[in-house]
């Protein structure tokens, strides 16, 4: 080993660095893949699409009433909160009262599925 | 004779090459941790996709109209037409000729008022088995009929009623 020199260390230093940086970023990289995982999950469990719908279905059975094609929508109310209760594992709860003073039909509809809990009252003038 | 000045040159070569395996093994096993996130945007998208196509579809095309096209095709037994036209929402993209791939099973849930249970009973099943490597996902539709369909179980209540439309999607 004779005329070993240490011209060359700082080489070897610089692998350490850059192989150090690249392994950081890695972890970076692993954590923003994390990140996008949980938003998309959330994004799933929040219920956008049954609660637009049982808004929806409510406030068509109130035109229906309206237009007089439906006389008593308690029944109807009844099957909407059973199949909430078995097939999405929600609680609806929808009340309907009018106000004589201000003209106004009122429809409170409650929706909650153990992640998102919904509240409305919905005023409509007559 | 035999020199062996060149030692530390290959020693610095093996431990440099084993720094850059190691490290490129970091990134790739960190970068497979997207799959599962891939997979979950693909359902979101899928399931927005249902969620649209379903509304579409229960929507009146005037407001004179009496019923919204899936009301009709629910009440009328329609399942060809339902199907038909679902699939088209659901698999049209930007191109003319080129159509996505999404099969779909669909129920009918509703509520038997006299033993108090619920009920289901199938509305669409896609003929034969299909592999699809992606997650299915569930969308929903509350329908109201004015009367019981005539295919129907017999369980099911004569009068009006709100039943579930459950639709699985699924890319094949």
């Amino acid at each position: 080993m004779a005329g070993l020199n240490d011209d060359a260390q700082w080489i070897i230093l610089m692998g350490f660095v850059v192989s150090t940086i690249i392994f950081i970023l890695a972890l970076i990289v692993s954590q923003s893949a994390l990140v996008g995982q949980t938003t998309s999950e959330s994004v799933l469990e929040f219920s956008k699409g049954d609660i637009q719908d049982l808004r929806s279905e409510i406030i068509f059975l109130k035109e229906l009433k309206q237009r007089g094609l439906l006389n008593d929508d308690t029944l109807l109310i009844y099957d909407l909160q059973n199949i909430s209760m078995g097939r999405m594992t929600a609680v609806v709860e929808v009340d309907n009262w009018t106000d004589e003073d201000s003209r106004t039909d009122f429809i409170y509809i409650h929706f909650n599925d153990g992640i998102t809990s919904y509240n409305e009252t919905y005023e409509e003038y007559y | 004779m035999v020199n062996d000045s060149g030692q530390l040159y290959t020693i610095e070569g093996i431990s440099a090459g084993l720094l850059m395996i190691v490290t490129a093994y970091l990134v790739v096993s960190s970068t497979t941790v997207l799959t599962p996130q891939d997979v979950h945007i693909t359902d979101v998208q899928l399931e927005q996709l249902g969620n649209d196509a379903l509304a579409m579809m229960d929507t009146r095309d005037s407001y004179e109209d009496e019923r919204s096209p899936l009301q009709e095709y629910i009440l009328n037994d329609d399942t060809t037409t339902f199907t038909q036209a679902f699939l088209l929402y659901c698999n049209s993209s930007t191109s003319v000729t080129d159509m996505d791939n999404l099969r779909f099973k669909s129920t009918i849930n509703y509520y038997n008022r006299i033993t108090k249970e619920q009920a289901n009973y199938t509305y669409h099943m896609p003929a034969g088995y299909d592999y699809y490597r992606e997650n299915a996902v569930i969308v929903n539709r509350w329908v109201y009929l004015e009367n019981k369909p005539p295919g129907a179980p017999p369980d099911m209540d004569s009068g009006p009623q709100i039943v579930l439309l459950e639709v699985l999607l699924w890319r094949v």
